[in-house]
């Protein structure tokens, strides 16, 4: 009985394994479609986008060189300003929202209160609410570069963080940091030697979250920057569109696999912290 | 810990405050082109005038339908543009309040005539056109005796579409066809729901006694019918396939009357640089014809002229970058390069001292006029909400294209009559 | 509960709040700069330039509720409002019961269950506005075969939208079931299996009453999600087609946060409308994320 059970249950596998390789091959149709239009010429991927190149539409990677300067704009420049936006954000929201979240937690005034919840509530604001006058302020401030974006960064996403940060701070045992004060050490030291190394899993599941964002957003830079001076990928394929009475789909796709390729190398490295920073982050939210 | 302290808080400050660093006194000039075709043009010119001068200028380009977006973003700006592009009578409207008094300028001063400046209410000067342009349908001379017509035949609707459904019916054998694609992608359908929706508009408001800048509430279907002769024309008589005109850009379209391979292709005088040098297409071989549609005595009609290209000041920017502004504009229509570059992209240019065009569709559209024939003036400049009024139709004409009936005729219709007041509402209300 | 193990902690540690709060100016005020600047001023600016017609906010001038007439009366509005909810409906449904269905497949003993979940995770990772352009040359192409194209039709640009999302976010919606999956209590499916329970029956009696705190948060991540949507709504169709209908044009694929976007875009006289849209917008988001989250609560109590 015990046998029979077993053997069915493996025969299951077996075609459940053989249904998720069709379908998973699906799944990557539309990513092994770029790859292979990145080849082609635009009238070759208008003609047929499923088609393998041939002889006739392969150009190498002449759509690659024409895409690096479409619309009078070196893409590179956008992956240089994607990046560093991306980190810096990534960067100041979690060294100033873990602190921010550790004074919250430990001081527990009511102004400090105050601010937990109106964090809490910018959770649930859409972005639709404050982009017309963020991006006046942003201006204002002068705030509209690359160097300085991280700053509006930090203030929009600052709700997650502080939030998710907070949350985790509440079960630390407060013995471990009372031990260290009796020791002399002050709140900076408690913090960045104690405190932070305790942090570490929270920071990986806000940094993946935060990471996911910035990289991928396109609203929030494209009302803030100065868009005439600078870009990011997700603008640059955007502005493609409409740009100067041409959309070469051929040069479109190689610059979409080459955005997309550092994402996916990224992912497969980190691949167990993404998915466990994903897993933890929506729990909490 | 005082120290870090310090240092944290001065980096805050440093963040916010090192863009603030880089404010100029001396002025400097941003201009807001509105023309992406002569989007390189402009950038030489800036640079030579930088190098001549010291003066900065930045050249932005909006990309194609996107000007107005770019405006309300760039205006919005601490760093807004000081020179910007005012299309029409409707642009007076809206950005009227940022726009210089030109009166007293020096710029103003080299004007040749009124022809092509646009007022407010109180009849000021507030935005100067700087080229007058003309579309037609571009022909291929050298083609069309090779298909054994010739210019002469083709006087109305009637006598086009018989040379263009002749060489239709031969185009396997004769290795071209008549008109190139008429694409209805973004960068190529400003042809139709623009410069063609002029025809009809034209011949409405030449009944009604109105020209340019009359902005009506409303409009009629009273000419469509001949719009929809030549829209039919242009996707019978072509290679494309007229289910994928939504796919099709005009940079392909562009080719493929470059490359020999259409005789007519339907669009204006600032393609003269681009067909002879990109393509290298002989001038004498190139000739500019009205747009014909089948109206009554539109045997007399020559080609569509005016312009949307009209210079305003940002009277909001800073006084010394008014004045640089100014002193830019001034450099261009009266210096060695910039009257150069002028006549080396448009057509005609109303400034003193234009240098003469070797454009050969500029002097079509002369030629034309000192014939006695009525020139049509650009009406369809008075489009309210123009983007989104143009974008509707040619939801429709895509429709249409793909299946030609009745029904889908209707919605043509619609967009224009329909769209027209719904947008003009939605602009003034 | 939250509440008041945080009101404890904060008692109890005198010793080391005291000298913390010398070390606000280090600790707090960055990020609390940074969010005035980032929201709430904005947030602020926003709910008082929705009473106000404008152009840049320097020019605001006071003129009551008649932003909220006029989004009111905007044919398109009310079209997108329809539109975000329809699509909502059909994501969530779509999304999760897929997500759940895979991640219940990958749970079960079977070859090669972390490669699938690394492939179905992936386009989680690529932005919207990319999404958009890749999905769109898809749809073009296959609909090329039957002579006609993404745009033509907003049943076309609905469907796409929705398969686009779903393609995106079902990799993400898996991971969380799968985290609920595992924290199944063992020998609560044990005890299933001795009591000769079926298959189905495990999976219904069992396992979704278990899973239900990652059903509630993926109903409420695919909830906002659709609610939020814009990138891809952009890039994929930007509305299209805008037809005239009953006298009044109408953006066919607009969804809330676009039409808010387009809004603002027709020209100055909008501005303030746009604004009124976002703050109505702002409202129905925050409304339906603080009703899921009070029902989570509450179901959290009972258990």
């Amino acid at each position: 009985m015990k046998q029979r059970y077993k053997q069915h249950y493996s025969r299951g596998s077996n075609l459940l394994t053989a249904v998720f390789i069709v379908v998973g091959l699906l799944w990557i149709v539309p990513i092994i479609a770029v790859a292979v239009n990145a080849f082609k010429t635009n009238a070759a991927v208008n003609q047929n986008a499923f088609a393998l190149p041939n002889a006739d539409t392969f150009v190498g990677f002449d759509n690659f060189v024409k895409g690096m300067t479409f619309g009078n704009y070196p893409f590179w420049k956008s992956v240089g300003y994607s990046l560093f936006i991306t980190l810096a954000s990534t960067a100041l929201i979690l060294i100033c929202t873990s602190m921010a979240a550790w004074y919250i937690s430990r001081v527990g005034s009511t102004f400090t209160k105050v601010v937990y919840y109106l964090c809490i509530f910018s959770m649930v604001v859409p972005f639709q609410m404050v982009m017309f006058t963020l991006s006046t302020t942003a201006d204002t401030l002068k705030l509209n570069t690359p160097w300085t974006i991280p700053i509006i960064y930090l203030g929009f996403g600052a709700g997650l963080a502080v939030f998710m940060f907070t949350g985790f701070v509440h079960s630390i045992p407060l013995e471990i940091e009372e031990a260290a004060v009796i020791d002399g050490c002050s709140p900076i030291r408690t913090f960045f030697s104690v405190v932070l190394p305790m942090l570490k899993p929270t920071m990986i599941s806000v940094g993946v979250l935060e990471i996911m964002w910035v990289w991928n957003d396109y609203l929030l830079p494209y009302l803030v920057l100065d868009r005439t001076k600078y870009m990011t990928i997700p603008i640059h394929i955007q502005y493609l569109k409409g740009s100067y009475g041409s959309v070469d789909l051929g040069a479109t796709m190689a610059l979409i696999l080459l955005s997309i390729i550092p994402v996916i190398i990224f992912y497969l490295t980190c691949q167990k912290h993404i998915i466990k920073g994903v897993a933890a982050g929506a729990v909490k939210g | 810990m005082k120290k870090a302290l310090a240092l944290i808080l001065a980096l805050v400050m440093c963040l916010s405050l090192s863009a603030a660093a880089f404010a100029d006194d001396a002025g400097s000039v941003y201009y807001l082109n509105f023309k992406p075709e002569a989007d390189q043009a402009w950038q030489d010119l800036a640079a030579k005038y930088t190098e001549e001068t010291g003066v900065e200028v930045k050249v932005v380009t909006a990309a194609s339908g996107t000007y107005s977006d770019t405006l309300t973003a760039e205006m919005a700006k601490t760093e807004a543009p000081t020179i910007f592009n005012i299309g029409n009578k409707s642009g007076i409207t809206d950005w009227g309040d940022y726009a210089l008094d030109l009166t007293d300028t020096s710029i103003y001063a080299e004007r040749v005539n009124d022809d092509y400046v646009l007022f407010d209410d109180a009849g000021a000067p507030k935005a100067l056109g700087y080229c007058y342009e003309s579309f037609g349908i571009i022909v291929n001379t050298a083609l069309l005796e090779q298909a054994g017509h010739s210019l002469d035949e083709i006087t109305d609707f009637a006598s086009l579409k018989a040379v263009a459904d002749d060489i239709h019916a031969r185009a396997d054998e004769l290795g071209f066809d008549a008109f190139s694609a008429p694409g209805l992608d973004g960068s190529s359908s400003w042809r139709f729901s623009g410069h063609l929706a002029n025809i009809p508009l034209y011949y409405q408001y030449k009944d009604a006694g109105l020209t340019v800048g009359a902005l009506p509430a409303e409009i009629t279907s009273d000419y469509l019918d001949n719009y929809r002769n030549i829209w039919d024309l242009y996707i019978t008589d072509t290679a494309a396939d007229p289910t994928s005109l939504s796919t099709s850009t005009g940079d392909e379209s562009e080719a493929e009357f470059g490359e020999g391979k259409a005789v007519f292709y339907q669009n204006g005088d600032w393609e003269f640089s681009r067909l002879t040098g990109k393509f290298g297409m002989d001038p004498e071989t190139l000739a500019m014809i009205p747009i014909y549609c089948g109206v009554d005595g539109e045997s007399e009609a020559g080609l569509n002229c005016g312009t949307e290209n009209c210079w305003a000041i940002n009277a909001k920017a800073d006084e010394a970058d008014i004045q640089a502004s100014i002193d830019f504009l001034t450099w261009v229509v009266t210096s060695e390069e910039g009257t150069a570059m002028l006549a080396e992209q448009f057509s005609g240019i109303p400034f003193k001292a234009a240098k003469a065009s070797a454009n050969v569709f500029g002097a079509d559209a002369a030629e034309y006029a000192n014939a006695g024939k009525y020139t049509m003036f650009w009406a369809f400049n008075d489009t309210p909400n123009v983007d989104a009024w143009r974008a509707t139709v040619v939801t429709a004409l895509t429709a249409y294209s793909a299946d030609p009936s009745d029904a889908n005729w209707e919605q043509v219709v619609s967009a224009f009559v329909d769209g027209w007041a719904i947008e003009y509402a939605n602009v003034n209300g | 509960m939250k509440k008041k193990k945080r009101d404890a902690a904060a008692l109890s540690s005198e010793l080391i709040r005291r000298p913390i709060r010398r070390w606000f100016p280090v600790f707090l005020l960055p990020t609390l700069v940074c969010f005035c600047i980032g929201f709430i001023w904005p947030f602020a600016q926003g709910i008082y330039l929705s009473f106000c017609t404008f152009n840049t906010p320097k020019d605001a001038t006071w003129t009551g509720i008649s932003n909220y007439v006029k989004a009111f009366r905007d044919a398109g509005f009310v079209h997108a409002f329809k539109n975000t909810a329809l699509f909502a409906i059909v994501s969530i449904v779509l999304i999760n019961v897929l997500a759940f269905a895979i991640a219940y497949a990958l749970t079960q003993k079977m070859r090669g269950s972390s490669l699938f979940r690394t492939i179905f995770f992936m386009p989680n990772l690529i932005g919207g506005v990319v999404l958009g352009y890749i999905w769109s040359m898809i749809f073009d192409a296959i609909l090329k075969h039957y002579s006609t194209y993404l745009t033509a039709n907003a049943t076309y640009g609905f469907w796409g939208l929705v398969i686009l999302v779903a393609w995106q976010q079902i990799g993400y919606m898996m991971i969380i079931y799968i985290a609920g999956l595992q924290a199944v209590p063992e020998d609560m499916l044990e005890a299933a299996k001795i009591d000769g329970a079926s298959k189905s029956q495990t999976l219904f009696r069992v396992v979704i009453p278990n899973v239900m705190p990652s059903i509630t948060i993926c109903m409420f991540l695919t909830l906002t999600n659709s609610f939020k949507l814009f990138d891809q709504n952009l890039a994929l169709t930007g509305g299209a087609p805008s037809v005239i209908m009953n006298g009044a044009k109408v953006n066919m694929t607009e969804l809330l946060a676009l039409n808010i976007y387009s809004t603002y875009n027709i020209n100055k006289n909008w501005h303030g409308a746009a604004q009124a849209k976002a703050v109505v917008f702002f409202i129905l988001v925050a409304s339906l994320a603080i009703a899921q989250l009070t029902a989570t609560r509450q179901k959290e109590v009972q258990q």
